[in-house]
């Protein structure tokens, strides 16, 4: 009775270990399809012109998602989600002066909307876990990078100038993005 | 004034085209394919080198140099000249060392001029994860007997714009390895400080054989891929024992590690109790008495004696279910016929009784050894069944005993018709049939004895039913179907009281002399 709890024990431990060790490749590979695909949609979007140099603005990316250092699990779920939450309420401002396909704009707000709900529902697994500490410090800094970016749009009163500088910032958002999700591999 | 009337309504319509025109040029210098009106660019990896260059949509306009501007749109950085690619006479530039972050926006500006005047002016933006088109680096093969080293060519330094991690994240060298049809795919991982040439061993080939090997890299963004030219080279000729024995000893090895691998996952699975293995086979396949069904056993060799056998034919007797004493003994005991012999004999016991026979066996008519007429005005339904019986109380022998005999002789019936007529001493109607001797009474034959062989009697003396027991199993029975035991057991339905049992035999020989020549086994 007692080898055969251990060897159910065993089994259940071994096949539980190669089910995270899926599901880790499973997320990364699907994350970085998402970002991939919004990258793609993004830049089918009319961009700069020549004369919206003079409204260009350094919105201050993180330090710690531009050099890509490396997080935990827990903590790429949680600055994965939060960028993907933000991008999606970007983009669901006024962009009528932009002239932009609104099917291509639909489009990228679905697939955005998909990904933070999915990253939503595996946060909440996350936030389960005992004895585990956010790395608050990040997460601040983000939200005040995109806070910025809104407060600009706002300012610029939402022109296609200040439409295509912020459309440049997201590119670049996309290829942090990638690179955070290749941690998920290790 | 109709003029002016005119000009008014004309003025307006024009204004409304230019400003549309405008805005269709407009847009159209945003579209994200790096195509001005004038100009088409192309950002280019090639060797590790980051290689802009520009192509006049209109070839009539040929300038004699030109110079290129850039700036990113990340920063309001001023925009820059690139000092390299200041009025040069080519329509590219090696930017390698001039822009440094790969996930930026670059704004670029080309100047085309012929002497002193600007023919052309091409602006665009683009950014460069995506527009970036990733060139084949250079290799060599070299090639083995079963390997082949491919030499790729890495700069000393790499370049800045794949420095911080980019390298190892967005650039996934290929190595494709072909040989026929089959095609394998190969991913050395890149170190982050790689630094001059890099080579990669393609192990496990066949010797005397073609593979053709080409390289290339595989953009992070599933971008456009440039495969290198194909390499082919034929590998040496090997030694064909040391291989084919290895190929065969690695051959068994794997086969071994497949079957071990499989029991082992069987045999846990067993025991965790996801699977449920049989024990019992069906019967078909049992194969534990395969030796017998291949070699039957020969039936054990006994010594066997011809033995003759006259059936005395009776007359069935329909039992007319009076319960009188008088007339059962009457009907259940057979007269005792005397042949020319001298010999009592009664009809022989041939099969077990059945329930209704069964139950009609009383200890009463146990008690009655006296022989009876049959009634020939009955019909003869029944069997007769009558034991063999010494043709008249013996002294000393009880009433008991020789009633056990002919109350056995009821339970059991004659399973010879009535149809069948035997004489008594016909030599038409005999049986010859084995008999183990074992079970038979036995009787040296005398000269002076008339009496048929094989025709045994009951002995005259008194013993016990358990005795009795014995010579049931031992006595003959006469059927056509060969020897059967004449009594059943003692679990009969007929039970004995005890007071009618005689305790005056002699019980404890197996061999009992029964007087007149035969001996009871």
């Amino acid at each position: 009775m007692t080898s055969r709890c251990i060897l159910q024990t065993t089994l259940l431990l071994y096949f539980s270990t190669m089910a995270l060790a899926m599901s880790n490749d499973l997320l990364r590979s699907q994350l970085s399809s998402s970002s991939l695909e919004c990258q793609e949609l993004l830049l089918q979007l009319n961009g700069t012109t020549e004369y919206c140099l003079k409204d260009r603005i350094n919105f201050e990316i993180p330090e710690e998602i531009e050099k890509s250092r490396q997080f935990q699990k827990e903590d790429i779920i949680l600055i994965t989600h939060e960028m993907f939450q933000k991008i999606f309420d970007i983009f669901r401002r006024n962009i009528s002066r932009t002239g932009w396909n609104e099917t291509t704009v639909e489009n990228l707000l679905v697939k955005l909307h998909w990904q933070k709900e999915h990253l939503e529902i595996i946060l909440e697994d996350v936030k389960e876990k005992e004895n585990f500490t956010w790395d608050n410090r990040t997460l601040l800094h983000l939200k005040k990078y995109y806070l910025r970016i809104v407060q600009y749009l706002k300012a610029k009163e939402y022109s296609i100038c200040a439409w295509t500088i912020v459309q440049a910032e997201i590119c670049r958002n996309f290829f942090f993005l990638n690179i955070l999700t290749d941690y998920l591999q290790n | 004034m109709v003029w002016n009337q005119n000009a008014s309504l004309v003025r307006p319509q024009n204004l409304y085209l230019v400003v549309c025109i405008s805005f269709v040029f407009g847009v159209s210098s945003a579209f994200p394919d790096l195509s001005d009106k004038f100009c088409t660019f192309k950002v280019t990896f090639r060797n590790f080198r980051l290689i802009l260059s520009w192509e006049l949509k209109n070839h009539s306009v040929v300038p004699d140099r030109y110079t290129l501007r850039y700036t990113v749109i990340s920063r309001p950085d001023q925009v820059k000249i690139v000092e390299h690619c200041s009025n040069t006479t080519a329509s590219s530039c090696d930017l390698t060392d001039v822009w440094e972050v790969l996930p930026e926006t670059y704004s670029i500006r080309v100047d085309g001029f012929r002497g002193n005047t600007t023919l052309v002016q091409c602006s665009s933006y683009l950014f460069l994860v995506t527009h970036m088109s990733l060139e084949p680096p250079e290799f060599d093969i070299v090639g083995f007997t079963d390997h082949i080293n491919v030499l790729v060519k890495f700069p000393p330094v790499i370049p800045k714009i794949l420095g911080g991690g980019v390298l190892k994240f967005y650039l996934s060298l290929i190595i494709e390895e072909q040989s026929g049809n089959i095609v394998k795919k190969h991913n050395p991982e890149l170190n982050e400080n790689i630094t001059g040439n890099f080579t990669y061993v393609i192990d496990k080939l066949l010797p005397n054989t073609n593979y053709c090997v080409s390289v290339y890299f595989k953009p992070r963004n599933l971008g456009a891929v440039h495969r290198s030219p194909v390499k082919c080279i034929l590998l040496q000729p090997g030694q064909e024992t040391e291989s084919s024995e290895s190929a065969k000893i690695g051959g068994i090895i794997t086969m071994f590690v497949i079957a071990a691998v499989i029991v082992i996952t069987i045999i846990i699975l067993k025991r965790v109790g996801y699977i449920c293995l049989r024990n019992h086979f069906p019967k078909v396949l049992n194969f534990y008495n395969f030796s017998t069904w291949v070699f039957p056993e020969m039936p054990p060799l006994e010594t066997v004696a011809f033995v003759e056998v006259i059936h005395v034919n009776r007359k069935k007797k329909v039992w007319d279910y009076n319960y009188d004493d008088e007339s059962d003994s009457n009907d259940d005991t057979a007269t005792p016929q005397t042949n020319a012999g001298g010999y009592t004999m009664h009809g022989l016991v041939g099969r077990l009784l059945g329930p209704a026979s069964a139950s009609s066996a009383t200890p009463e008519d146990c008690m009655e050894p006296d022989a009876e007429e049959p009634d020939p005005s009955e019909p003869d339904t029944d069997i007769d069944t009558e034991p063999l019986v010494p043709s008249g109380p013996s002294p000393g022998q009880s009433e008991g005993t020789s009633g056990a005999y002919e109350c056995r002789g009821k339970q059991l019936q004659d399973p010879i018709t009535e149809e069948d007529s035997w004489s008594t001493g016909g030599s038409g109607d005999k049986i010859t049939f084995n008999v183990n001797l074992s079970s038979v009474f036995m009787r040296v034959l005398d000269d002076d004895l008339e009496v048929p062989p094989g025709l045994p009697s009951f002995p005259e003396e008194t013993y016990n039913l358990q005795e009795s027991h014995r010579l049931e199993t031992s006595s003959l029975a006469a059927n056509g179907e060969g020897t059967q035991p004449l009594f059943p057991t003692p679990s009969a339905e007929c039970q004995w009281p005890e007071d009618v049992l005689s305790d005056e035999s002699d019980s404890s020989e197996s061999d009992v002399d029964i007087g007149d020549g035969y001996i009871m086994r």
